[in-house]
C-alpha cells in the first residue's frame, strides 16, 4: 500500500475542501478495496462516519456461511490443478466415442476426494466462526447519548468514544483522549503487537486530557479526524485533530492500538480511528502464506513430467493405431465395421489418443493428494499426542498448528532460534554478589565443601523484612548475616541496588509491591536489594523512597544518567535525607574499571578475580561503585547539563562528554552476578541437534555481551573453538575485510573464492557446502548485519557464516531476522527452522520454511504465526529428530511406493496395447481401475505411512547421525523417482507377459477356456495386487498388529471383493454392468493360476532384496554405516559404551550483560510524570 | 499461563501405546544370512517346480492342422460376401504316427482374428443373452438392429461368430471311413452355460424369438443352431457360449468338441491315418488370418504350454546365479570392512 498524504498542507482547515473531495476520495477499487486516500471522521456523530462507509469493528477470519459452502468450497477445490484435472478427464471419459473406461472408475475416486477434503474445510472453517464469534462478542464501554453503555466489540464504529479500564483488552485503534492518569498518561501492554513485555507509555493531547471523564464533556466532543489510510506500520501515525477551530498534530504516541493491554491505569477514553479489518493489528496480521515443503514441489514436478510421458505414450500409442488401422484394421471390417465418424485411420487415431488418455490416467492417481493429507494429518496427530513433548507445569502439549509440512521437520538443516524466552527462560535471578572484596552466594556444608545448589538446598529466610518479594530465593546465609550486623558497606552496596535504577513500583494492596522494570535485570537486582532489607517503594519525578531495615526514608533524585549500549553503565546522582550528593553507579567491569579511583585498586584486583568466577558459571555480572559529590561541583555540573541538554548541535555527543566528566573518581562497591536461566535441556539438546549436522544460529535483539554469554552457556560457542570472529563492523568496506579474513583463516582455498566473488549473484545461485578446517564461530551486529546485507557482500556474509559451527547475530530488528532466513533460503537449497516465543520472530517464523512457535508465554504473536508450538526448547529434538524423521522417511516410502504402483498398474496397458490392435482395451476390470488405489492397495500404504519406524525413538536419539539423508533429500529425489519408474517398468513385463506366456493359447486341464480376455484380466490383477502388496511388505520394517492387518485383510478384501463382483446375484442384477459372471470361480480354482501369481511375485521381489542387500555393500552412503553399527549394537547390546562426558575447561572472559537499550529515565525526571495523588499521599505518609 | 482450576480437565496426551507410537512390534530385518537363505531355497524351488512342469508338458500329444491354404478354393470363394449362400467344404487327410492316450479334445485356433478388440468385446448385450429381454440391443452396435428389427444375439461378437464345420474321420482298415464320434456338449464353462446365458422363457423357442432377425452372417436362427438336440439351441448353445468367451489374444484356440470315447476310441485315438472334413463357411484370408483344427490331450496343469515349466527352470537357475554371485560380493565385502 502506498502511503500518501495530501492533507497536512491543508492547514487550516477547509470544510469545503472536504466535503466536494468526499466523492472523490473514497473509490471502490474493482477488486473491492476501498481506496482511500485520507482518513476523515468526527467524533460522536455516526450520521457523519456513516458516509464513507468505514467497515465496522467486526472480524470475519472464517471464508463460508451454510448457503456459500458448496459452491465456494467446490469453486476452491477445483481451482486445484489436481481436481481440475480429474473433472477433465470425467468429462472426456462421457464422450462415448472416446470413452474407454466407464464412468464411475474416475466420479467414484473424485466424489471420495472431494467430500474428505470438504469436510475437513467445514471443521476448519467451523472453528474460525467459534473464534470469530469469540472476540466479536467481547463486552466494551461505548459511550452513547452522555451515557456509557455496555456493547459488543462488532458494534463499535469509527468515531465513538470508547471507555476502557485497568487490564482491559483494546478493541480498536484508538486515539487517547483522557485517562485517569495525570497528565493524562496510558500505560499499555503491547505483548500481542510487538513481543516487549515492558510497558509504554502514551499521552493524550492537551486539549481533550482536559475533559477527564466528564460525560458531558466526552458526549459534547465533536473534533475531528484527519489521518492517513489504514496501514501496518506500527510505529508510525500521523494525523490531525480539529477542535474548536484550532488544529493539533497526533503521531503514534497518541494512539492506543488493538491488541495492546491497558495496564497501571484506571481508566481511559479513547476515539476510534480505526476499527475491524482496518486496524494495524490485522493490517500486520497479512495473508497466510500457504506454505509447502520441497517434496510437495518435487511431487509437483514429477506429475508434470508424469504427465508429459503420458502424453508421449499416448502419441505412441494413437500411431500404433493408426498402423494397425492401415494394415489389419481395415480388412477386420467385416467382422467390426469402423462407426460412421471414423472415416479413416487417422481419425480413429486421434479418437484412441484420448482413449488412451482416459486409460492411462492412473499415472497421475487422484488419490495421491488425499492421501497424502491424511498421511500428514496422522502425523501431526501423533505429535499432538506425544506425551514426551508435554509441558505439565503449563498444561501444555505440543501442538501441530499446521498439518502440510510433516516430512520437512526430517530435512532442517539450519535452525534459526531467538534467545530471549526461547533458550532462556528470560527470568533473571540474583544468584551471587562481591562485596567489599568479599564473595557471596556460595554454599558450603559442615566441611566447608562447595554444595551444588538444588531444590533441597535450605533457602534465607527473610521473614525479618515485611516488604520481602517472597519468590526470591537466596542461599548464602552470611549475606544476611552482614545486612543484619549493620556492615557498612553491605549496606552501602544495596542501597546503590535501590536507588539506581529505572524501576517502576505500585503498591496495589498495602505491603505488596510490583515492580514494572523495563528489563529483568533490572528488576532482579531491585528485587535482591528489596529482600535484603533496602525496598524501593516508590518513585516521583523528584524523589525516591526507600524503606532501608524498615525505616523509610526519601532521596532527592537530582539527575538520571541513562544507560545506553555505548556507555554500558547508568547512574543516578541523588541528594540523601542527611543532605549529602552521592553518584550511584553501575555497568560493565571494562568499563568502570577505568572509571575507578586509583584507590581502590587492591579491592578491584580481588573484584575481578570473583567476576572471572562468576563468568565463568556463566552468570551476567556488573559492577556497583559510588562517588560523593561535592555541592558545589555538583551544581557547576548541573548547569552544563542543562546547557548541554538545550544544544541543538551534537547534544548526544555532549551530553556524554557532560556525563563522563562526573563518573569518575569512583569508588567501588561490588560487583553483582544474575544467572540468566537457560531453559531446560537447552545445552544437551544443543549437542544433539549439532551431531545430526543441524546448524544452529542464534538471532536475538539482545547485546551482543549477553547473547554471547548465552551462546557459550548452552554449548553452542566452546572454549576449545579455534576462534570467535566478531563483525562489528560500522562500514562496507571493514565488514568485507572481516568477513574476508575470517573466512581466510577458515579455509585455505582460495580458488573456489575467487571464482565466487567474481561471479555476480543469481537468483538461483547456490552455495555449496564446503568444509572449514577447525572449529570456528562467528558473532555479528545488526547494524553491521544493514551494511552486510547491502550490495554483494550477502553471498560472502553467508559463505562465511556457513563455515562455522555456531553464528550469532545481535541487535536484530524483526525484519533483519527474516531477512537473514530469507537469505539462507535464498542461497542454500536447505531447510530452514525459525524458533521463537515473541512478536519479534514473527516475520522469521513466517518466513522460514518451518515456523516453531513456543507456547504458554504471554504473547501468543509467535504461537499463532508458526507451523508448530512447542512449550520448551528441549522438545525440538523430539520434534526433528523422532517425528521428523520419521515423517520424512513416510512420506518418501510413501511417495515412491505409490508412484511405483501406479505405473505398475498403469504401463501393463501399454504392453497389452500391441496385442490388442491398440484400441484402448484396459487390462483389468473397471471395477478392478475403480478399487485399486481407493480400497485395495489404500490401507497397506496407509498402514506404512503412519506406523512404520525404521528405528525406534530411542536409537533415533542415540544416534542423530540418522538424521542426514533427510538433510540431503537422499530418500525421495529425482533420481529414486527414475529408480521407480524403472522398477515399475520392470515389474509390469513381469505383470504382463508372464500371465500372458501361461494362458497364450492354453486351455485347462478340462479343455475349457482360460485364454480368454476375463480370465487373463483376472489373472493379471490378482498377480498385481499381489505384487504391490508383496513391495509394501517389503518397505515396511516395523510390524504392529495393525500393520499386519491393513497388509493382509486388503488382499483379503481385494478377493472377497472380487467374489463379490462376480457372483451370480450381482451379475444377474446388473448385467451390463457387472459382465465378469463366474470368473473368480473359475479362474482361482485353476493350477496355473497360482503357479503364474507365484513365480510372478517371485520375479518382482527377489530383484528388489537383492538389491537392498547388495546397494549398502557395493555403493555404500554415510548412513549406511551408521544403520551397521545400530544392527551390531541391537544384536550385541554391550557394545553401547557410554562415553563419558568431557568436562569443559574453563577461561576467563568479561561476562558483562544487561538487558535493556534505553531507560524510563528521561520520561521519569520529565516534570509531566507528576504520581498520582493516591501516591504522592503514601510517599507523604511515610515521610511523617 | 496457570491452570484455571482443579476441575479444568488437564491436556495431557493419553498414555496409551497407540498414540504414544509404542505399538508392540517386530522389527523385520533382512540380515545377509536371511537373504543368502531365501534366494538359495527360492532357487532350489523354482528348478524342482520347473522340471515336473516340464515333464507333465512333455506327456502332451498334439496334432495341429492348419487348413487356411490347403482349402485355399474354399478361401478364395469366401473372400467375396456375395458367394454367402454357396457351399463349399474340403477334405484333408493326415496321420497319427502314435496313439493319442485318454481324453481327446478338438480345437479351432484362430490365427490373427482380434476378439479383443475394444469395440468388439463391448458389442454384445448380457441383457438379451441372460434372456430377460430378448429385444434388447443397447450396445450393439453395429448390430444392434436389421432394417429396424432387433437381431438375437445381437452384436459384433455373436455375428463373427466361427461356422465352419469340422467332422473328423478315422480311416479304419484303410478302406472304411468311420467318423470319430465327437461330444458338442459340455466345452463351456459351467457358470456361462447355466447362469449367464438363458433363452427368453417361452415354450418353444422359435416363439421365444419372434420379432427379432439372425444375425446377418448366420445362416440359421439362433434357435437352429444345433438340430441334433434341441436343448442345445438358443443362447444356450455351447458352441455360441465358447464363442462369446472372447479371447484375450487375436491367437487363440477354443474347445470345438470332445472325443466321446466308445467303440474303437475308449482309449483315445488309435494311431492311423484320418481325415477332416471341413465344411468352408469362416472368412479369415481376407485379414490375413489362418486358422486350424489342433487335437490335444490334456494334463492337470492343463494345455500344451512349455512357458510355466520353461519359465520357473530359467527363474530357478537365474536364482541360484544370483545367490552365488551376492555370496561372492558378501564374502569380499565383509572382509574389507
Amino acid at each position: 500500500m502506498k502511503y500518501t498524504n495530501p492533507f497536512i498542507s491543508e492547514n487550516p482547515w477547509n470544510y469545503s475542501w472536504c466535503y466536494s473531495a468526499m466523492p472523490l476520495t473514497k473509490k471502490r477499487s474493482p477488486d473491492g478495496q476501498s481506496e482511500e486516500q485520507g482518513r476523515y471522521l468526527q467524533a460522536n456523530s455516526r450520521e457523519f462516519n456513516t458516509v464513507f462507509a468505514y467497515p465496522n469493528n467486526t472480524i470475519k477470519t472464517s471464508k463460508y456461511n451454510i448457503l456459500s459452502f458448496l459452491p465456494l468450497n467446490l469453486f476452491e477445490q477445483f481451482q486445484r490443478l489436481a481436481n481440475a484435472y480429474f473433472l477433465a478427464l470425467l468429462v472426456l471419459q462421457l464422450i462415448p466415442q472416446i470413452s474407454s473406461l466407464t464412468w464411475y472408475t474416475t466420479v467414484v475416486p473424485l466424489v471420495v476426494v472431494l467430500t474428505i477434503t470438504a469436510v475437513k474445510d467445514a471443521i476448519d472453517d467451523l472453528k474460525r466462526h467459534q473464534n470469530d464469534n469469540q472476540v466479536n462478542n467481547r463486552p466494551v464501554l461505548i459511550l452513547k447519548n452522555g451515557r456509557v453503555e455496555c456493547n459488543k466489540w462488532m458494534n463499535i464504529h469509527v468515531g465513538d468514544i470508547i471507555k476502557l479500564q485497568n487490564n482491559q483488552p483494546v478493541p480498536a485503534d484508538i486515539l487517547l483522549l483522557s485517562s485517569s492518569e495525570p497528565g493524562s498518561l496510558t500505560y499499555v501492554e503491547t505483548a500481542d503487537l510487538d513481543g516487549e513485555t515492558n510497558l509504554k507509555v502514551k499521552q493524550a493531547i492537551s486539549v481533550t486530557s482536559d475533559m477527564e471523564d466528564n460525560m458531558l464533556l466526552l458526549s459534547a466532543f465533536d473534533g475531528e479526524v484527519k489521518c492517513e489510510i489504514p496501514n501496518n506500520k506500527l510505529d508510525r501515525f500521523v494525523g490531525i485533530l480539529m477542535y474548536k477551530g484550532k488544529s493539533y498534530s497526533l503521531g503514534h504516541d497518541k494512539l492506543i492500538l488493538r491488541g495492546c493491554i491497558i495496564r497501571n491505569t484506571d481508566w481511559c477514553y479513547g476515539l476510534v480511528i480505526f476499527t475491524g479489518p482496518d486496524t494495524k493489528l490485522m493490517q500486520n496480521s497479512g495473508k497466510y502464506t500457504f506454505k509447502r515443503t520441497n517434496t510437495d514441489h518435487l511431487v509437483n514436478v514429477f506429475v508434470l513430467w508424469i504427465v508429459v510421458l503420458l502424453v508421449c505414450m499416448c502419441s505412441v500409442l494413437a500411431a500404433g493405431h493408426y498402423i494397425w488401422e492401415l494394415k489389419t484394421g481395415y480388412y477386420f471390417q467385416d467382422f467390426l465395421p469402423w462407426s460412421k465418424y471414423v472415416t479413416s485411420p487417422a481419425v480413429s487415431a486421434t479418437l484412441i489418443f484420448w482413449s488412451y488418455f482416459i486409460i492411462l490416467n492412473t499415472m497421475v492417481p487422484i488419490s495421491l493428494y488425499v492421501s497424502v493429507e491424511v498421511i500428514r494429518l496422522g502425523n501431526s496427530c501423533f505429535i499432538n499426542w506425544d506425551q514426551k513433548m508435554y509441558y505439565a507445569p503449563k498444561d501444555m502439549p505440543a501442538e501441530a498448528r499446521t498439518t502440510t509440512l510433516n516430512e520437512e521437520l526430517g530435512q532442517i538443516t539450519y535452525v534459526f532460534s531467538d534467545k530471549t524466552g526461547t533458550l532462556t527462560q528470560n527470568i533473571m535471578i540474583f544468584k551471587k554478589c562481591s562485596i567489599n572484596g568479599v564473595s557471596y552466594g556460595n554454599v558450603f556444608d559442615r566441611k566447608g565443601e562447595k554444595v551444588d545448589i538444588s531444590e533441597k538446598t535450605e533457602k534465607v529466610n527473610f521473614s525479618y523484612n515485611k516488604l520481602a518479594d517472597p519468590k526470591f530465593s537466596f542461599y548464602d546465609n552470611t549475606l544476611v548475616e552482614a545486612v543484619k550486623h549493620g556492615n557498612q558497606q553491605v549496606h552501602l552496596f544495596f542501597r546503590s541496588l535501590s536507588l539506581c535504577h529505572t524501576v517502576m513500583s505500585e503498591e496495589k494492596v498495602e505491603g505488596e509491591l510490583v515492580y514494572q522494570a523495563q528489563s529483568p535485570d533490572e528488576g532482579s537486582l531491585v528485587t535482591a536489594a528489596r529482600n535484603f532489607g533496602f525496598v524501593f517503594h516508590s518513585r516521583t519525578s523528584e524523589t525516591i523512597t526507600v524503606v532501608e531495615m524498615g525505616e523509610p526514608r526519601v532521596y532527592q533524585l537530582l539527575a538520571i544518567l541513562d544507560f545506553n549500549a555505548v556507555r554500558k553503565r547508568m547512574s543516578v546522582i541523588v541528594r540523601t535525607p542527611d543532605d549529602r550528593v552521592v553518584l550511584f553507579c553501575k555497568g560493565a567491569d571494562t568499563i568502570i574499571c577505568q572509571l575507578l579511583h586509583p584507590s581502590c585498586r587492591y579491592l578491584q584486583d580481588v573484584t575481578m578475580d570473583h567476576l572471572d568466577d562468576f563468568a565463568t558459571e556463566g552468570l551476567r555480572t556488573l559492577m556497583v561503585a559510588y562517588r560523593e559529590l561535592d555541592s558545589a561541583f555538583f551544581q557547576a555540573w548541573r548547569e552544563k547539563h542543562s546547557e548541554a541538554c538545550l544544544s541543538s548541535e551534537n547534544r548526544e555527543r555532549k551530553i556524554a562528554i557532560i556525563y563522563e566528566e562526573i563518573e569518575k573518581d569512583l569508588t567501588l562497591l561490588g560487583a553483582t552476578a544474575i544467572e540468566d536461566k537457560l531453559q531446560d535441556g537447552v545445552p544437551e539438546t544443543i549437542a544433539t541437534l549439532e551431531k545430526a549436522k543441524i546448524k544452529i544460529w542464534v538471532l536475538t535483539g539482545d547485546k551482543q555481551e549477553t547473547a554471547v554469554n548465552i551462546a557459550y552457556a548452552c554449548n553452542l560457542f566452546e572454549d576449545n573453538m579455534d576462534e570467535v570472529f566478531i563483525m562489528e563492523g560500522q562500514d562496507f568496506e571493514t565488514i568485507r575485510q572481516e568477513l574476508r579474513s575470517a573466512r581466510h583463516k577458515m579455509k585455505l582455498d582460495p580458488t573456489l573464492e575467487s571464482y565466487l566473488l567474481t561471479s555476480k549473484p543469481k537468483p538461483f545461485f547456490r552455495i555449496l557446502e564446503e568444509v572449514p578446517n577447525g572449529n570456528f564461530g562467528m558473532v555479528i551486529n545488526g547494524y553491521s548485519l544493514a551494511y552486510a546485507l547491502e550490495g554483494n557482500l550477502e553471498v560472502e556474509l553467508i559463505q562465511t557464516a556457513c563455515l562455522c559451527k555456531g553464528v550469532i547475530f545481535c541487535r536484530m530488528t524483526p525484519l533483519q531476522k527474516a531477512q537473514v532466513v530469507e537469505l539462507v533460503k535464498r542461497y542454500k537449497k536447505v531447510v530452514t527452522l525459525a524458533i521463537g516465543d515473541g512478536a519479534n520472530d514473527v516475520g522469521m517464523i513466517k518466513a522460514a520454511h518451518i515456523g516453531v512457535g513456543i507456547s504458554g508465554q504471554e504473547g501468543m504473536q509467535a504461537m499463532l504465526s508458526s507451523d508448530y508450538a512447542i512449550s520448551q526448547f528441549r522438545y525440538l529434538q523430539r520434534l526433528l529428530l523422532i517425528h521428523g524423521r520419521w515423517s520424512y522417511i513416510r512420506m518418501c516410502k510413501f511417495f515412491n511406493y505409490f508412484f511405483y504402483k501406479n505405473f505398475a498398474f498403469t504401463l501393463v496397458h501399454v504392453w497389452y496395447s500391441y496385442f490388442s490392435g491398440f484400441s484402448a482395451q484396459p487390462v483389468y476390470d473397471t471395477w478392478f481401475i475403480t478399487f485399486y488405489n481407493m480400497i485395495y492397495t489404500s490401507l497397506p500404504v496407509l498402514g506404512l505411512s503412519l506406523f512404520d519406524q525404521d528405528f525406534n525413538e530411542t536409537w533415533s536419539l542415540r544416534f542423530p547421525e540418522l538424521y542426514e539423508p533427510g538433510q540431503h533429500h537422499l530418500y525421495f529425489n529425482k533420481r529414486e523417482f527414475v529408480k521407480c519408474l524403472v522398477h515399475a517398468f520392470y515389474s509390469s513385463l513381469v505383470l504382463f507377459f508372464i500371465p500372458m506366456g501361461s494362458v497364450y493359447n492354453s486351455v485347462c486341464n478340462n479343455g475349457k477356456d482360460i485364454s480368454d480376455y476375463q480370465s487373463f484380466c483376472l489373472m493379471v490383477q490378482t498377480a498385481l495386487l499381489s505384487v504391490v502388496t508383496a513391495e509394501i511388505a517389503l518397505k515396511t520394517t516395523y510390524w504392529t498388529m495393525l500393520t499386519h492387518f491393513f497388509i493382509w485383510s486388503s488382499l483379503a478384501i481385494y478377493f472377497c471383493i472380487s467374489f463379490f463382483l462376480y457372483s451370480d446375484g450381482l451379475c444377474l442384477l446388473f448385467p451390463s454392468n457387472f459382465q465378469f459372471l463366474g470368473v473368480a470361480r473359475n479362474t482361482l480354482k485353476l493350477p496355473q493360476m497360482w503357479l503364474t501369481l507365484f513365480l510372478t511375485v517371485l520375479l518382482c521381489i527377489l530383484p528388489v532384496i537383492g538389491y537392498h542387500f547388495l546397494k549398502p555393500l557395493l555403493w555404500p552412503i554415510g548412513v549406511d554405516k551408521v544403520i551397521e553399527r545400530i544392527h551390531r549394537c541391537m544384536r550385541q547390546p554391550q557394545l553401547l559404551l557410554i562415553q563419558p562426558k568431557q568436562k569443559r575447561p574453563t577461561c576467563r572472559r568479561s561476562a558483562y550483560a544487561f538487558s535493556h537499550q534505553h531507560g524510563f529515565g528521561a520520561l521519569i525526571t520529565s516534570s509531566k510524570t507528576v504520581k498520582s495523588p493516591l501516591y504522592a499521599k503514601r510517599v507523604f505518609s511515610f515521610q511523617k | 499461563m496457570q491452570k484455571t482450576s482443579q476441575s479444568s480437565p488437564s491436556r495431557r496426551p493419553d498414555n496409551t501405546a497407540y498414540k504414544q507410537q509404542q505399538l508392540p512390534a517386530c522389527r523385520v530385518q533382512l540380515t545377509a544370512s536371511r537373504v543368502l537363505l531365501c534366494f538359495f531355497a527360492t532357487g532350489l524351488s523354482c528348478l524342482a517346480m520347473g522340471i515336473v512342469l516340464l515333464l507333465s508338458a512333455k506327456g502332451i500329444q498334439e496334432v495341429e492342422i492348419n487348413y487356411t491354404e490347403t482349402c485355399a478354393d474354399c478361401a478364395a470363394l469366401r473372400e467375396n460376401a456375395d458367394n454367402f449362400d454357396k457351399e463349399c467344404s474340403c477334405s484333408i487327410p493326415f496321420n497319427i504316427p502314435q496313439a493319442m492316450q485318454g481324453d481327446v479334445y478338438m480345437f479351432y485356433k484362430l490365427y490373427g482374428f482380434y476378439q479383443n478388440l475394444y469395440q468388439y468385446v463391448l458389442s454384445r448385450s448380457n441383457i438379451q443373452l441372460v434372456g430377460t429381454d430378448v429385444k434388447h440391443t443397447d450396445g450393439c452396435d453395429p448390430f444392434a438392429t436389421l432394417n429396424g428389427t432387433p437381431i438375437a444375439p445381437c452384436g459384433a461378437i455373436a455375428n463373427s461368430m466361427f461356422n465352419d464345420t469340422i467332422i473328423l474321420s478315422y480311416n479304419f482298415n484303410s478302406s472304411e471311413d468311420i467318423k470319430v464320434p465327437m461330444l458338442n456338449q459340455g466345452i463351456a464353462w459351467w457358470t456361462d452355460k447355466y447362469v449367464k446365458f438363458q433363452n427368453p422363457s417361452f415354450n418353444d423357442l422359435p416363439s421365444a424369438f419372434e420379432g427379432t432377425v439372425k444375425p446377418p452372417s448366420w445362416s440359421q436362427p439362433a434357435y437352429e443352431l444345433d438340430a441334433d438336440t434341441p436343448e442345445n439351441n438358443g443362447f444356450t448353445n455351447d458352441a455360441f457360449i465358447v464363442w462369446m468367451r472372447t479371447a484375450a489374444f487375436p491367437t487363440f484356440k477354443k474347445l470345438y468338441r470332445r472325443l466321446h470315447r466308445t467303440q474303437h476310441f475308449t482309449e483315445g485315438l488309435p494311431a492311423g491315418s484320418y481325415s477332416l472334413h471341413i465344411t468352408y463357411n469362416f472368412p479369415v484370408t481376407k485379414f490375413h488370418g489362418e486358422k486350424s483344427v489342433v487335437l490335444s490331450t490334456l494334463t492337470w496343469s492343463g494345455g500344451s504350454s512349455l512357458f510355466l515349466g520353461l519359465a520357473y527352470t530359467v527363474t530357478g537357475a537365474v536364482t541360484w546365479l544370483a545367490f552365488f554371485s551376492m555370496m561372492a560380493v558378501y564374502v569380499t565385502m565383509e572382509k574389507r570392512i
